[in-house]
């Protein structure tokens, strides 16, 4: 039977900080892979900054956001990976990055560890297939931010062995989080119902059916929803979510998934959303305000 | 806010009819609700009462704020009796010609000022109010199920309808404490436009065996923080008023994603309607329905 102690993440971006802070907060040992100390810098101010926050709230003590961190180290060495018993790829959503890192890890850990991914618009199955002994892989999906978020898709390859698949349930139910097992679909379950109704949303918007805020209030207080599909396309970032939707597209020809033109525009134009300060529901420039 | 007092009549005794009089008797609106006979406005008149004497044992209203509610509410069968009426709203059964008629029915009883709302969810504005004389006074005005605990109601103008009385009708839900938010004459306007295929593509991933109802409503409520799974959801509104909804809006819309999938049919045959059926997605204990 498998057991995960020690847990190598491979990125120190959003979601590698993310999920290394997770894992560490397990009582796991977690060494994370960058390309240079510079990005490695701005992920353990990631993940520092996080805990702060929480020990500030009163969600824990300045004791343990010290012992969290301490247990996370981080290596531009791939060769310092060797030894761990498993491996969460969460680097740039390319399919060529993803491959190229992943082959050097795989490398450097060995046959017999357990390699996942945590891609959320890329085929598992094919990322699995440029690997020595695919059955070990499989997906492991955070969603973001991982360290509120209670859901981690577990995914299976066409390859995965049915005991890795139970191994990393396991995992994630021990992380504190509701593991949920799909097939290795585009968008998997939680994209895959996600990106249709963002699609749908944006396509009415553009079509004059009210105003953005309108939209996000009445789905707010019509559904209870924590925040409209408008905000929440922001947060994403426009340019990530149709990345996502397009992939799914170009994977299926299924037509929900065709991401509307408006978005290809936004991107364009530069209103990305939150991080660029323009997007739907985002205005820098206050004297459009309708 | 100091509201003037209007004359309010609700056309309908029903679930939302009863709600949105307690919503406008609440607000100190002289309000009286119409149907077609005595048993049916007795019963929406007990709802209402009900409701407002939970509310006041809740303590989420005060018991004089309540009794002044409960002395502004009175029930009639005469439509006549409408006549002063300065707000009209029609929240009848979910069926075009009735509305039409009914819309024109009240041009005959009502003065010309009067605002007529229709609280429908899923007809058309400008097809209800073609019934009417003056169309330029009808708004589509969709309050949520329970009316008198949901802020959100959606206005939508139809195609004849003023930009004065559609101001007017703003005003008046803000005095009821309401949040409007104004979208277009459009099948289902903006809840039920994307409510209604999310809740499709999600019983249509669970055929595809995408998950289980389990797995699909947890990973919903902790991916996406719904309040509530979508077949959880189902259970609740009844697969039978999903069916009903999806295609009235398939209708208009002549698009797949509105059109219930085979499932919707299945658990109907089987009598698995929801909650109220103590068996839909889930199995219930106890048939109590939401808002009881």
């Amino acid at each position: 039977m498998q057991s995960y102690r020690t847990i190598a993440v491979l990125g120190y971006g959003t979601m590698g900080s993310g999920i290394a802070q997770v894992v560490a907060q397990s009582g796991r040992d977690v060494v994370v892979l960058e390309t240079d100390s510079s990005r490695i810098k701005v992920g353990q101010g990631t993940a520092a900054a996080f805990l702060d926050e929480g020990v500030k709230r009163g969600k824990l003590t300045a004791a343990d956001r010290d012992q969290v961190l301490s247990r996370i180290t981080a290596t531009t060495n791939v060769a310092d990976l060797a030894g761990v018993d498993l491996v969460i790829e969460a680097v740039s959503e390319q399919r060529e990055v993803k491959a190229e890192v992943l082959a050097r890890v795989a490398e450097a850990v060995g046959d017999d560890t357990v390699i996942t991914t945590n891609t959320s618009a890329l085929s598992v199955t094919d990322l699995a297939a440029g690997l020595p002994r695919p059955e070990r892989v499989a997906g492991l999906h955070f969603f973001n931010p991982a360290p509120v978020m209670a859901v981690v898709e577990v995914v299976q390859a066409l390859q995965t062995a049915p005991d890795v698949l139970n191994s990393l349930v396991r995992f994630v139910e021990n992380l504190g989080k509701t593991a949920v097992e799909v097939k290795d679909r585009p968008g998997f379950l939680v994209n895959r119902l996600l990106m249709p109704y963002l699609n749908d949303v944006v396509q009415a918007y553009d079509d004059q059916l009210a105003t953005a805020e309108d939209i996000d209030v009445a789905l707010e207080l019509g559904l209870g929803y924590k925040l409209g599909p408008l905000a929440l396309l922001d947060l994403i970032g426009i340019d990530v979510h149709r990345h996502a939707t397009l992939s799914a597209y170009e994977a299926t020809l299924d037509p929900q998934f065709a991401p509307p033109p408006l978005l290809g525009q936004m991107v364009s134009a530069g209103f990305l959303g939150r991080k660029s300060g323009q997007g739907f529901r985002t205005r820098t420039r206050t004297e459009e305000t309708p | 806010m100091t509201t003037k007092t209007l004359n309010v009549a609700v056309l309908g005794a029903g679930t939302m009819g009863a709600g949105i009089a307690v919503v406008a008797a609440r607000a100190g609106h002289q309000t009286v609700i119409r149907d077609i006979d005595d048993k049916a406005v007795g019963r929406g008149l007990d709802a209402a009462h009900g409701f407002l004497r939970k509310s006041a044992s809740l303590g989420k209203l005060s018991q004089s704020d309540a009794d002044r509610a409960m002395a502004n509410l009175s029930g009639t069968t005469e439509l006549s009796d409408l006549a002063s009426a300065d707000v009209v709203i029609e929240a009848v059964y979910e069926n075009l010609e009735l509305k039409q008629q009914l819309f024109a029915e009240l041009d005959e009883v009502v003065s010309p000022q009067t605002l007529l709302h229709t609280n429908t969810s899923t007809l058309s504005v400008t097809a209800i109010a073609s019934g009417a004389r003056h169309p330029e006074r009808v708004v589509g005005t969709h309050y949520c199920n329970p009316a008198a605990l949901m802020k959100l109601v959606e206005v939508a103008n139809g195609r004849h309808t003023s930009t004065q009385a559609s101001a007017r009708s703003i005003d008046f839900l803000q005095g009821l404490g309401k949040t409007t938010v104004v979208t277009k004459d459009r099948p289902g306007f903006i809840v039920n436009r994307f409510l209604i295929p999310w809740e499709n593509n999600c019983i249509r991933a669970l055929e595809a065996g995408m998950g289980t109802v389990e797995s699909i409503d947890a990973a919903v409520t902790g991916a996406l923080r719904h309040p509530m799974g979508p077949f959880r959801l189902l259970d609740i509104v009844g697969l039978d008023i999903h069916r009903e909804v999806s295609l009235r809006l398939y209708e208009q819309l002549r698009d797949t994603r509105f059109a219930p999938p085979p499932m919707v049919d299945q658990m109907i045959a089987a009598g698995d309607l929801g909650r109220k059926a103590g068996r839909g997605f889930y199995t219930y204990e106890d048939t109590r329905s939401f808002g009881s």
